[in-house]
């Protein structure tokens, strides 16, 4: 009855839900942690996948978007507001915001100029972020206090756990109906053939600015939980490095794929502790093994499970 | 309907196409023809809005239509079907014909998935059975024939509901049985469609077009009925060098 | 208003420019020829200026530590090309953008074991230490001096070999049309490898010069990294001569800014003003500026193939 897609699905979220119990019990609390911190980060590459994979829009700044939503947590806290739901607005709409500003301008080029100014920009905000004393500068800042929501207590780490699972299922659903509806098929299209898009009247920049507005706005609820996640934020979350890690997860995974981010994420950052556990020097084993899967393994994680969906 | 004047483009030193003049009146298969390298396709280009040209006119119904970009075109009514097929590789044929039904409606959605959609589905089915694809609708556009593309060009083109077709030499590269199968297409098509043909296939062109225009270097040099045209002096020097 | 002051700004925008020009040139070289976009070019710049600093070292003379450091950087970067980067000369622009993510950290790591994460201390050599004077009647150090006369030679020398010899001429018209050049027996393999070699050499180059002035750590080259990329963005890329005046723009706009823009906006809002937004509108403002120029000319200034 359920398709083999479908059941691999239902396995991996039954082992997600199982696990806080099943670490506890065997007095290992700090891999909560671990996966919530994975499952974060795959809601922001879920986002990205949907303007990389999907769209073809190589964003070498995506970072910017998880550096807007996690600060907007650390400056209204600083300020005093402590109120979840006013950081998740705020978080969102600015995310968005920068999202459409920075998307209206670069969009309009393509290939690799598209490429090297979303970096620039992402690193605009990163020396933004390090020039501005009041919230720390590059020594970043500290989250005292949560987001605070009825109901739900974020600095409790095994209820905050199931938060990140709720909502990396709801991305992963949300980008998963998007693309399938009118709007994502005229984004895939204008990827696989841009001539014939236009041809046949869809003009791309709309659908592709779209596009980038949900993916900045996406990944700046990423960003305000990754920010009540590590209680303290630096500009470092707009680095290049943090976008180069978010393409990577998306790659990794499978591009245009629904479980892609997902698998990707996890591969990566589960790789990176593994190294980080063998010696401090882990980046000198990691960067040529990202080399090598960049080289042999094109196709990503997901290619091994199915086909890629037409 | 369509009315062009003076159009002029160059690329570098060479003169692509050289003040054309050219009209096309409501319900007639215009064709083009001419030697390789007489501007064509560049002809097309500047038409579909692709290409903008350095001087001249382009007007739709009398509204000039020179600086509008080939989407605005393309709503207009004013289709185009590629010389070297150019579809979505990675769609099947049936999404291919889908997705210009979709472009047409004008409507988009973020929610509801657009693959089983009726609305677009069963025009792009019946589109596809029009051109003769029907048995091919699931297959990847990448996995098609040659013959089979050249058809999936047209149906794409038709599934906008065009006023107008360009079709640039929609035979190219089709082996004999599969041309006869696109000129019975085409015959059908013009009775109901206004058609700009570019066509090498003089077997095609004389039969199916009403008017005929000759380019050469990027001039127009003749435009006339096809018995004229095949009794024209220029045109058959052109064709045939100077010894005719 | 300060002249001298300002003519010093001037000249340390110039001396910047010139640093950017180095590494522009190598790296809108590549692209241009090999369509290659490469992010670890940053990573030579730094290779530079460790190889430069541990020969000087090592031998105990400064030019000996120049030219190996030189050679060297030479040397690894024709490897990495041989290596890591033919593979993907063929591939899209994500996957050689990944690629090159992947030697930076890498390269980072590694010297980071070889010489530790702290930063180096490289002192300017004592034949090129001292100040010179000035028409202003102020001095300036003879080092920064010497940087700008290097840059402006190797422009000089470039502008020649591109425009004046047959392996500019190859170079020029790898950069339209790169199957043409292939098709006429040019051995495209070597002539990459060079390019790609010769690039390495200018960022090298870049890189040691820089030493004494910058700090010499693990990253130093992604900084100057994105400078470098915004100069050519701006210039068109592929044209050197894109580069040369980008970099020029970008290194007094940027350097200016740095000097310039707190008091300005201290004395024409307020002290307060100047003091919060100051720092921060300079260091974004080669970003705004690329904006700008995007805006007007979506492919730069200069673009080669117009």
């Amino acid at each position: 009855m359920f398709s083999g897609r479908a059941l691999l699905w239902i396995v991996a979220v039954a082992v997600l839900i199982a696990l806080p119990p099943a670490v506890v019990a065997l007095g290992q609390p700090f891999y909560i942690d671990l996966v919530r911190r994975i499952m974060i980060l795959a809601i922001a590459a879920a986002s990205l996948n949907l303007i990389l994979g999907y769209g073809g829009l190589v964003s070498f700044g995506h970072a910017a978007y998880l550096a807007v939503g996690a600060y907007a947590v650390g400056i209204l806290g600083f300020y005093g507001f402590t109120s979840g739901w006013l950081h998740l607005a705020v978080a969102v709409a600015a995310s968005a915001l920068v999202a459409l500003a920075i998307g209206a301008v670069s969009i309009r080029t393509s290939g690799i100029y598209f490429i090297m100014i979303t970096l620039a920009f992402s690193q605009m905000l990163f020396y933004l972020g390090i020039s501005i004393e009041e919230f720390g500068g590059d020594d970043g800042m500290r989250i005292k206090t949560p987001s605070r929501f009825p109901l739900v207590d974020l600095a409790d780490p095994v209820v905050f756990y199931y938060v990140a699972l709720v909502l990396m299922l709801l991305s992963v659903f949300l980008v998963f109906r998007i693309v399938n509806s009118r709007f994502g098929m005229a984004l895939r299209a204008a990827k696989s053939n841009e001539a014939r898009t236009r041809a046949i009247g869809f003009s791309p920049y709309p659908y592709r600015l779209a596009a980038f507005v949900i993916a900045g706005a996406m990944c700046g609820l990423a960003g305000m939980l990754y920010a009540n996640h590590t209680r303290y934020i630096t500009p470092d979350l707009a680095s290049w490095q943090q976008s180069g890690d978010l393409m990577f997860m998306v790659i990794l995974g499978g591009m245009a794929s629904t479980a892609g981010p997902v698998l990707g994420t996890f591969a990566l950052l589960l790789v990176e502790e593994l190294l980080k556990g063998w010696t401090q020097h882990w980046q000198v084993i990691l960067g040529p093994l990202l080399v090598l899967s960049v080289i042999f393994f094109r196709r990503g994680l997901a290619g091994i499970f199915y086909k890629p969906d037409a | 309907m369509l009315e062009v004047r003076g159009l002029t483009k160059s690329f570098g030193a060479l003169r692509a196409c050289d003040g054309i003049d050219f009209d096309v009146v409501e319900g007639e298969t215009h064709a083009v023809i001419g030697p390789n390298g007489a501007g064509k396709t560049t002809f097309i280009s500047q038409l579909a809005g692709d290409l903008r040209p350095d001087s001249g006119s382009v007007r739709l119904d009398g509204a000039d239509i020179t600086a509008l970009p080939a989407p605005k075109r393309a709503r207009l009514g004013l289709a185009r079907s590629f010389q070297i097929t150019s579809v979505f590789p990675d769609f099947t044929a049936l999404h291919n014909v889908a997705l210009a039904v979709q472009a047409r409606s004008g409507r988009t959605g973020f929610w509801r998935p657009a693959r089983s959609d009726p609305a677009l589905i069963d025009p792009a089915r019946q589109i596809l059975k029009d051109v003769g694809l029907e048995n091919r609708i699931n297959i990847l556009a990448a996995n098609l024939a040659h013959g089979e593309h050249r058809q999936l060009e047209v149906a794409m083109a038709l599934a906008t509901e065009p006023r107008l077709l360009l079709l640039d030499e929609p035979m190219a590269g089709m082996g004999i049985e599969e041309s006869q199968r696109m000129i019975e297409l085409l015959s059908r098509l013009k009775q109901t469609k206004t058609i700009i043909l570019v066509e090498h296939d003089m077997d095609a062109v004389f039969r199916l077009a009403d008017r005929i225009s000759v380019l050469v270097y990027g001039r127009v040099i003749a435009t006339d009925s096809p018995e004229r045209i095949k009794l024209n002096e220029e045109v058959r020097r052109a064709y045939l060098g100077e010894e005719v | 208003m300060n002249f001298a002051l300002l003519f010093e700004q001037l000249l340390n925008g110039l001396q910047f420019g010139v640093t950017l020009f180095l590494m522009a040139a190598g790296l809108t070289l590549v692209f241009g020829i090999m369509n290659f976009i490469n992010l670890a070019h940053g990573s030579l710049y730094m290779v530079g200026a460790y190889l430069t600093l541990a020969a000087a070292k090592w031998t105990g003379s400064y030019l000996a530590g120049v030219a190996l450091g030189l050679a060297g950087t030479l040397v690894v970067g024709m490897i990495v090309e041989v290596v890591a980067l033919r593979a993907l000369y063929n591939r899209d622009h994500l996957d050689q953008v990944l690629t090159t993510f992947g030697l930076i950290l890498f390269f980072n790591e590694l010297v980071a074991i070889l010489w530790g994460r702290a930063a180096l201390f490289a002192s300017v050599p004592p034949f090129l230490s001292g100040h010179i004077e000035l028409f202003t009647g102020s001095t300036y150090p003879l080092y920064r001096a010497v940087i700008i006369a290097v840059g402006l030679l190797v422009a000089v020398l470039l502008w020649y070999v591109v425009t004046r010899t047959r392996l500019g001429m190859l170079i020029r018209a790898g950069a339209t049309n790169r199957t043409m050049v292939a098709a006429l027996g040019v051995n495209i393999r070597l002539l990459y490898t060079l390019v790609f070699g010769f690039g390495a050499a200018l960022a090298g180059l870049a890189g040691l010069m820089a030493g004494p002035i910058y700090n010499v750590q693990p990253g130093m080259g992604e900084l100057i990294l994105i400078q470098v990329l915004v100069v050519i963005v701006i210039g068109g890329i592929g044209s050197i001569r894109g580069a040369l005046v980008g970099a020029l723009i970008v290194g007094l706009v940027d350097t200016l800014g740095r000097s310039y823009l707190r008091p300005l906006l201290g004395t024409m809002i307020s002290p307060t003003a100047g003091d919060s937004a100051g720092p921060a509108l300079a260091s974004m403002l080669i970003f705004l500026l690329m904006a700008v120029v995007l805006a007007l000319r979506p492919a730069g200034l200069f673009p080669p193939r117009g």
